[in-house]
């Protein structure tokens, strides 16, 4: 057994598992932290998404000894028990989520996206959503919630491009 | 060289299922605060269900959506429903609400009429209150209604109702019959590049008009939509999934089965093009499974404006496309003369 300590959203929680023991499972299982899904388990849809010192890692790709003593953001750290936070005020405004099981991992992966402080493109926005698999939106809605969120936090606004010429001069 | 190309792919779509029975139920009771709840088997998967069932019955009874408290796929306590499926919810459970909502809102009304000293059949329930048609101004609100029917008439404002589409069966002679109740129709137009050199698809641009009858909540019907085409794109151009001979699947997960990322979508412009339909509630149909129908047709017949070739099988992959590329120059130079 190792015994990991994270600061998970603010605060330190200390748990003793097996080595192999992944962030996501000690997330989920020893700390009860259940925002971040189980999807696919090999780090190919994203649904685990978590901030490890603020950048977004699928959880189910690392171990819970690696992440010892650092700073773990996770979905439940977001909204206070009176308002939501922008990102998720944004999604739900536009109705960014369907069934909703992408929707922690996008959620993580956007605010670790805004947090990096730089003028965002809509294309690097759909490069930084890529790794997280949706399958009931399109993922268009997710875009302009982002695109929505965005612009609320930072007050500054994504340019708007044709797409239809952006992509063949690329 | 990339190539532009453009296609377009229609469709029509049934809404319900095949002749076979696929009933839904619903109970609507208006409580004394001037709320309702409304039961229903019928279940959210995300798509919004909930939120324009609970819109068919507000409208129906005058209130805010708000005001409806939706109670949904409990076995053990709500109505019969054949569930989430065959497009069928806003039509075949929309439908069976609105009776529900009906039936309800005619005890309202059968109470309310010696209280404004008219029949029942000259009110409408509209902004929350029970008033006398052309003259807004005589009205009781419906909460005070609802306790007035409650507790002095002895009649609770509860209305129970269900819906069953109207099909006639095929006739095993001929045919012919009406197997669904109604339809629903849609064009997509699809623009695309292809690479001649890789056989490379990138879908750049799509355009879709859907006939959903009325649009009830147009957000959820782009978000419908929106999703349908991405399943289409997939559909089209990357999902397959691949068996060896002793059908073990050979790509049983999502780093061999590729579906489309936000890299792979498209700009979508949605044009929901309303048609009232007499037959369903506040004249709306369905728009969950045709959204995925016209994509991967539309994308194929773009592929051809933009390389000449036809791509029969799905998924229309970058090594079909190099291959079916390469064939029609093969085509091409045999068609040249022969050497002189």
């Amino acid at each position: 057994m190792t015994d990991v300590t994270l600061t998970v959203n603010g605060e330190e929680r200390t748990a003793s598992v097996p080595p192999e023991t992944t962030l996501l499972k000690m997330l989920r299982e020893d700390l009860n932290l259940t925002g971040a899904k189980l999807g696919c388990d090999v780090g190919d849809c994203g649904a685990c998404t978590v901030l490890v010192d603020g950048i977004a890692v699928n959880a189910c790709l690392m171990l819970a000894g690696q992440a010892d003593g650092k700073k773990i953001e996770t979905i439940e750290g977001l909204s206070t028990l009176e308002e939501y936070h922008p990102i998720q005020k944004a999604f739900e405004e536009v109705a960014a989520l369907q069934c909703g099981f992408c929707g922690p991992g996008m959620i993580m992966s956007t605010k670790a996206l805004i947090d990096q402080g730089e003028d965002l493109s809509k294309q690097e926005i759909k490069d930084a959503l890529s790794g997280n698999l949706c399958r009931c939106t399109g993922y268009t809605k997710i875009i302009d919630g982002v695109i929505d969120a965005y612009e609320d936090i930072t007050g500054k606004k994504v340019p708007e491009t044709n797409p239809r010429e952006a992509q063949s001069a690329a | 060289m990339r190539h532009r190309g453009k296609g377009v792919g229609c469709m029509w779509y049934p809404i319900g299922f095949t002749v076979l029975a696929n009933p839904s139920a619903a109970t609507v009771k208006i409580n004394e605060d001037g709320t309702a709840t409304l039961l229903t088997g019928t279940v959210e998967t995300g798509q919004g269900s909930l939120t324009v069932l609970g819109q068919i019955a507000a409208e129906e009874l005058g209130i805010s959506t708000d005001d409806v408290h939706v109670v949904s796929a409990d076995t053990d306590t709500t109505p019969m429903d054949t569930g989430a499926i065959a497009s069928r919810t806003t039509y075949v459970t929309g439908n069976a609400i609105k009776l529900a909502a009906e039936n309800a809102k005619q005890i309202l009304f059968e109470v309310a009429a010696p209280m404004l000293d008219v029949r029942p059949d000259q009110l409408e329930a509209v902004d929350r209150k029970i008033q006398v048609q052309y003259f807004p101004q005589r009205c009781l609100p419906i909460a005070d209604v609802a306790l007035q029917a409650q507790f002095v008439m002895g009649r609770p404002p509860i209305g129970s109702a269900s819906y069953n589409p109207p099909t006639v069966a095929m006739d095993s002679e001929t045919g012919q019959g009406k197997p669904f109740s109604t339809y629903v129709y849609a064009t997509q137009c699809a623009e695309v590049e292809v690479d001649d050199e890789t056989g490379q698809v990138d879908v750049i641009y799509m355009s879709a008009a859907h006939d959903c009858g009325t649009a009830i909540n147009p957000m959820l019907v782009e978000g419908q939509i929106e999703g349908g085409i991405s399943m289409g794109i997939g559909f089209a151009l990357q999902e397959e999934m691949l068996f060896d001979d002793n059908g073990q699947q050979l790509n049983p997960n999502l780093t061999n089965y590729i579906m489309p990322t936000s890299l792979d979508m498209p700009e979508i412009d949605v044009d929901i093009v309303e048609n009232f339909d007499p037959t369903g509630p506040f004249g709306a149909k369905g728009v969950g499974e045709p959204t995925a129908v016209p994509t991967a047709a539309a994308i194929c017949n773009a592929i051809h404006d933009a390389v000449g070739v036809r791509i029969t099988s799905l998924p229309a992959t970058a090594e079909k496309v190099l291959k079916a590329i390469k064939a029609r120059d093969g085509g091409e130079q045999k068609a040249l003369p022969a050497a002189e």
